[in-house]
């Protein structure tokens, strides 16, 4: 769906700090908004921790800077790290281009999802967040 | 209360097209586009700012020439009516209390830019130093609109709106012209490192934006052909970045001296007394224990304000400005470093996050002056 100037896919899940989720079996993809990357714009950085390493939901996950600004990356699953985008390295673009296909962050072997469902969104409940935050 | 923004004439094309930022005070564009296209725009062809934001006065009388050599730190008795220069005014100290580009209008008449975020401090030292030297200080900010054209189009822009011929003002030379059939003048000068001109709309008061909108649009309207961008904050921290420029409260303010900041160019310590001239002096018979550099990264990784330098694990320094470069595509930044690794060339580390990234010490500006900047070869 799409809500202002923002895409939000129906079947990922979203996190208040503009990530996203999509869940493939017992892993899952993550990355940043529709909504995240149009207020950084120009995406010239980004940086993830490494495969194998162990993330918890809401703590840090990496480094996203554009021209002017530097922000974190929190992850919106805990688990661990099974691959990152390597692309992005060359690439930071890809996260403005295309924020949930070729800019997507890492893969997360996961924990306890059903846990860090309590504390997602739906696209329906990220659309009503996005326009709560707009208005 | 939270006092409202300060607004410029162009406040309506502003917000219609791009997104806005407070600096000093001002609500201000930072990018219409974006940086980088921008950026680009000015080093390949030509943009315009409004930088309406800085401060402007006006300084007249017999003895304004004497005044000004007391209160800043260059040879105002060099300058000729209509030429420029940069300069700095210090305290007692030898500390910068700002950096601004000072023209001579005529033999006892001058126009002092400084910086927006200086705007009330500035007016303020003027009209307390000026007393002994009976000369009238005049804050024309909120009468004057001031817009930066610059890029290597900039002069064949400007000059389809100005009767002036621009191809006989020099870099760093000023003169009276029509802008667009009203009263404007103009100044070979920039904070991108690019060739083009400040254009000042005379009588632009901010109550009545039309003529300021007028000259905007005119210079907008012919730079069509040349892919003329306006560009916001955000390029113009980039591209005077790039340049080798200090941005003052980053790079230089009340506790580095000019000397530190690599800008003895403009401490002129022959002069007759001068606020700042006795410890500039000592500093200078003394030398200097740190320095400002240019610092370029050999590692991915963008260098920050406050990020530390370190060489053989020891700190030996601080980030004040940083950025990716949009033209080499590499980490810079301009950082206060010990003297004795202030040498070009020298290696040392950046400490981003948690990691120590390599960078190099290397001289302004950032980019190869034969391809970029205002000396480029054609």
């Amino acid at each position: 769906m799409r809500v202002l100037d923002y895409e939000i896919p129906d079947k990922l899940y979203y996190s208040k700090e503009h990530e996203w989720v999509r869940i493939e079996g017992k892993e899952a993809v993550v990355g940043i908004t529709d909504y995240a990357q149009k207020q950084l714009h120009e995406i010239v950085y980004v940086e993830v921790q490494k495969v194998g390493a162990h993330i918890e939901q809401f703590q840090t996950m990496g480094t996203v800077e554009s021209v002017k600004s530097v922000s974190d990356i929190f992850a919106p699953v805990s688990g661990k790290i099974t691959k990152v985008n390597e692309e992005l390295t060359e690439s930071p673009e890809f996260l403005n281009q295309d924020p949930y296909g070729k800019g997507w962050l890492a893969r997360v072997n996961l924990t306890d999802f059903n846990k860090d469902l309590e504390k997602l969104m739906t696209a329906q409940q990220y659309c009503d967040y996005i326009k709560g935050m707009e208005e | 209360m939270i006092k409202p923004l300060r607004k410029t004439h162009l406040h309506e094309f502003h917000k219609k097209t791009a997104r806005m930022t407070e600096f000093a005070s001002f609500e201000m564009p930072l990018w219409y586009k974006g940086i980088i296209p921008e950026h680009m725009a000015v080093r390949n062809s030509v943009g315009i700012f409004d930088i309406t934001h800085m401060g402007r006065a006006l300084i007249t009388g017999a003895k304004s020439e004497a005044f000004l050599n007391y209160v800043t730190t260059n040879d105002v008795a060099a300058l000729t009516p209509l030429s420029a220069h940069y300069s700095n005014m210090c305290n007692e100290q030898g500390g910068i209390k700002d950096d601004f580009v000072l023209s001579r209008l005529e033999q006892e008449k001058f126009l002092i830019v400084y910086n927006a975020t200086n705007r009330t401090k500035d007016y303020e030292w003027l009209v307390q130093n000026a007393k002994p030297f009976d000369v009238k200080v005049e804050d024309v900010s909120d009468n004057i609109a001031m817009f930066a054209v610059q890029g290597p189009k900039a002069q064949e822009t400007l000059q389809k709106i100005a009767d002036l011929d621009l191809s006989k003002v020099e870099r760093f030379k000023c003169g009276w012209t029509k802008l667009a059939g009203l009263e404007g003048f103009v100044s070979r000068t920039g904070y991108t490192g690019e060739d083009g001109f400040e254009v000042f709309v005379w009588n632009a008061p901010l109550a009545n934006p039309t003529n300021a909108v007028k000259v905007w649009s005119a210079i907008l309207e012919a730079g069509k052909e040349f892919g003329i961008e306006p560009c916001g904050i955000g390029a113009r921290d980039t591209l005077r970045l790039e340049a080798g420029m200090c941005l003052y409260g980053n790079d230089i303010d009340e506790n580095t001296t000019p000397l530190e900041a690599a800008l003895g160019f403009v401490v002129k310590l022959k002069k007759d007394k001068f606020i700042g001239k006795d410890a500039l002096t000592k500093q200078k018979a003394e030398g200097i224990k740190r320095k400002r550099v240019g610092l370029k990264m050999l590692e991915k990784g963008i260098p920050r304000p406050h990020y530390e330098v370190r060489k053989g694990g020891e700190k030996i320094g601080h980030v004040t400005s940083g950025t990716q470069s949009p033209v080499l595509k590499q980490g810079i930044a301009m950082a206060y470093v010990s003297i004795e690794h202030a040498t070009e060339g020298n290696r040392v580390a950046v400490k981003i996050r948690d990691r120590l990234s390599e960078a190099q010490v290397v001289k302004f500006p950032f980019y190869d002056p034969a391809k970029y900047g205002h000396g480029r070869q054609k």
